[in-house]
């Protein structure tokens, strides 16, 4: 290869390089410097080593593909692609199914939260009452409120045994390494036996979220639990749902809850549309449970259990979700408030470990309080 | 062996050690022998993730070293070990005077009483050998961090003795079911190929490649049904591990065919799922059609 054309081909390999970060794909400088050496045994002219090195080296997640292929398009070809067509999980089916989240007001500065909360009181309820007061009926201030009593609340999954081990006063394993060292002292006799014992780990915990109309007044808080939730415990997979799932851990794990909640609300397309909980269980069960996200885990999943699907499918999803985690706990709104169950709760019951009420903040508590006992 | 000179090469290479690798996975695999960089596969149950590392393996004449994760899995079962039975003995053989001397406790922390794991086992072979990190994503977090190491140096440090290093760099392929988002860190080291199910046609070449005894027209069969079944709402589809599982079971049985009953009585070779199970009878017609 001649040094000019060299260059010129480096640059558009970098400016390649460039495009698909702007089009939102982490690529760093050092995926791109290993993109070109990988170029370089391979033919410049040949579209197809230039569209697989690259592809090899410059994406690290299936879900980036459509991006990639679209942005290679673009680039080396000069074909305009649809952003559509590179993000089909993005498009709506139809507009009028789902609205912009509306979100909590976002958190005020500490002098600006003192200069509002001062003459409105805490926004006009005290702490105990806000406590008990349903979602449904919460201003977005009094939600913002709720949000910094929610950080208080401890989440503590139950514990399971893990398979790793760690040096203990007494065990079952005997701890070779540091009997054969202290041995040393005492010229080879192991005078005293050490041991460890496998150490104790949190359980997953997995929380599917209803996003849909008839959970519109919960939703919003119920996210907030979540971010906060996520932010408490490791181990933590979130995921939303009205008409379709949507998993939102990553958008979750930003640190500033109105970052993380706008972005977890760009994420889910179909807030406040239809409830088609079987099939979004069913997807669940497809996509992540079979691959084990809920094995030996908590799935918490909060709805109301309005389903306008096949009873049958969210059957089968309950059924085969109880077979694929530790325990299956529901929370809803309506929960103990004595009316008569809905058609979907019927029959997801038989498959729910706890069923819990989740109607306001002590509901909630509650909630986390029952979480740390569940065997 | 030297390594392939062109991506083709490679490819044939590939096909004469009875794998069908598409031009993806062999580019893939090309650049990570070129820039010496590890391999991470991503992809359904069955695919073929495993199977090409075993492949290269034959094909490059390396010797497979293969760890196959798990949750606990820590350095003593991957890294290395201590000898401690020996070292034991070791100190015991030793008189008073001779374990004051500072080099006969060194010793006993030395090459000679270390055991070699997997991953140091690869590093010490080098370019002799193809390094499979199998399921990686069943191992915990806390693992992941010592792979590190290991896939951005080639090395593997131990306290006691130092650091141990690949002269040339064995091939590393690592694999993953997607069972949980693996570490950024981890993948920043890596190249990343998504291996997806072959067409209708390479996976007919499969079957014959790897069951050679079998006929094109109960492979064709075999593969349509496979195929169709994937496009039934299963919650495991088949993979292509599967397909040739159940050619192996036809083949046993002695069918020459597909006919209803010989999918009845052989569907355990594909579907492992109850509930599947119950949804394939109700296909079995159109599966055996063919």
């Amino acid at each position: 290869m001649a040094d000019a054309t060299g260059t010129a081909f480096l640059e558009t390999l970098v400016g390649f390089g460039r495009a698909l970060r702007a089009a939102g794909l982490p690529v760093g400088t050092g995926d791109v410097q290993t993109y070109c050496a990988a170029m370089e045994p391979l033919d410049p002219t040949d579209l197809l080593d230039l569209y697989w090195a690259g592809r090899t080296t410059l994406v690290g997640r299936r879900e980036h593909l459509p991006v990639y292929h679209r942005v290679f398009r673009e680039w080396f070809l000069g074909v305009p692609g649809e952003p559509d067509e590179a993000r089909p999980f993005n498009r709506p089916d139809a507009p009028e199914a789902w609205a912009d989240l509306q979100l909590p007001e976002p958190e005020r500065s500490g002098e600006e939260r003192e200069q509002q909360e001062a003459p409105m009181g805490l926004v006009g309820s005290d702490v105990a009452t806000l406590r008990a007061k349903s979602f449904a009926d919460c201003t977005p201030d009094e939600l913002a409120a709720l949000r910094r009593i929610m950080r208080t609340v401890r989440l503590t999954p139950p514990r399971r045994r893990s398979r790793r081990t760690a040096p203990a006063v007494d065990g079952r394993r005997p701890d070779l390494r540091r009997t054969v060292r202290e041995a040393l002292r005492t010229h080879g006799d192991p005078a005293t036996l050490r041991w460890r014992e496998r150490r104790v780990r949190p359980r997953r915990l997995v929380l599917v979220l209803d996003v849909s109309g008839s959970m519109a007044d919960y939703s919003r808080a119920l996210l907030q639990f979540a971010h906060v939730t996520s932010r408490a415990a490791r181990r933590v997979e979130v995921f939303c749902f009205g008409t379709r799932l949507t998993r939102i851990t990553r958008e979750l794990e930003h640190r500033r809850p109105d970052d993380a909640l706008a972005r977890a609300a760009d994420a889910v397309v179909d807030w406040e549309g239809g409830t088609r909980i079987g099939a979004s269980l069913d997807a669940f069960v497809r996509e992540w449970g079979r691959r084990g996200i809920g094995r030996g885990g908590i799935v918490v999943i909060c709805s109301d259990g309005l389903d306008r699907g096949d009873p049958a499918l969210l059957e089968s999803a309950m059924r085969r979700l109880a077979r694929r985690c530790h325990r299956v706990v529901w929370l809803s709104p309506h929960a103990g408030s004595g009316g008569p169950p809905s058609l979907g709760m019927t029959v997801a019951t038989p498959y729910v470990d706890r069923l819990l009420p989740a109607r306001d903040l002590d509901d909630l508590e509650r909630f986390a309080r029952t979480l740390a006992v569940l065997g | 062996m030297t390594r392939p000179a062109s991506v083709a090469a490679l490819t044939e290479t590939l096909c004469a050690g009875g794998y069908l690798a598409d031009r993806g996975l062999s580019t893939a695999a090309y650049v990570a022998l070129t820039l010496d960089r590890p391999l991470l596969l991503e992809g359904e149950v069955g695919v073929g993730k495993t199977e090409i590392a075993k492949t290269l393996a034959t094909v490059l004449g390396r010797r497979l070293i293969r760890l196959q994760c798990y949750e606990g899995i820590d350095t003593n079962q991957a890294l290395y070990e201590w000898d401690y039975a020996r070292q034991l003995l070791q100190i015991r053989a030793l008189s008073e005077a001779a374990l004051a001397d500072e080099g006969a406790v060194d010793a006993l922390f030395g090459p000679k009483f270390l055991l070699e794991r997997p991953l140091l086992d690869a590093v010490r072979t080098g370019d002799g050998a193809v390094l499979l990190v199998d399921e990686v994503d069943r191992a915990d977090d806390e693992f992941e961090a010592f792979l590190l190491e290991l896939l951005s140096e080639f090395q593997i440090t131990i306290p006691e003795i130092g650091t141990i290093r690949a002269e040339r760099p064995p091939l590393v392929v690592l694999t993953s079911n997607r069972t949980r988002e693996l570490h950024d860190a981890l993948k920043r080291r890596c190249l990343y190929h998504w291996v997806d199910y072959p067409d209708f046609d390479r996976e007919v070449e499969i079957v014959l490649v790897r069951e050679p005894g079998v006929s094109e027209t109960l492979a064709r069969r075999v593969v349509a049904a496979v195929t169709r079944l994937r496009e039934l709402d299963l919650a495991k589809a088949p993979g292509v591990a599967e397909t040739i599982d159940w050619v192996r079971t036809l083949g046993a049985v002695g069918a020459a065919d597909l006919d209803p009953q010989t999918v009845e009585d052989t569907i355990g070779a594909v579907v492992k799922d109850r509930d599947d199970l119950d949804v394939v009878r109700a296909h079995v017609h159109e599966l055996s059609r063919g």
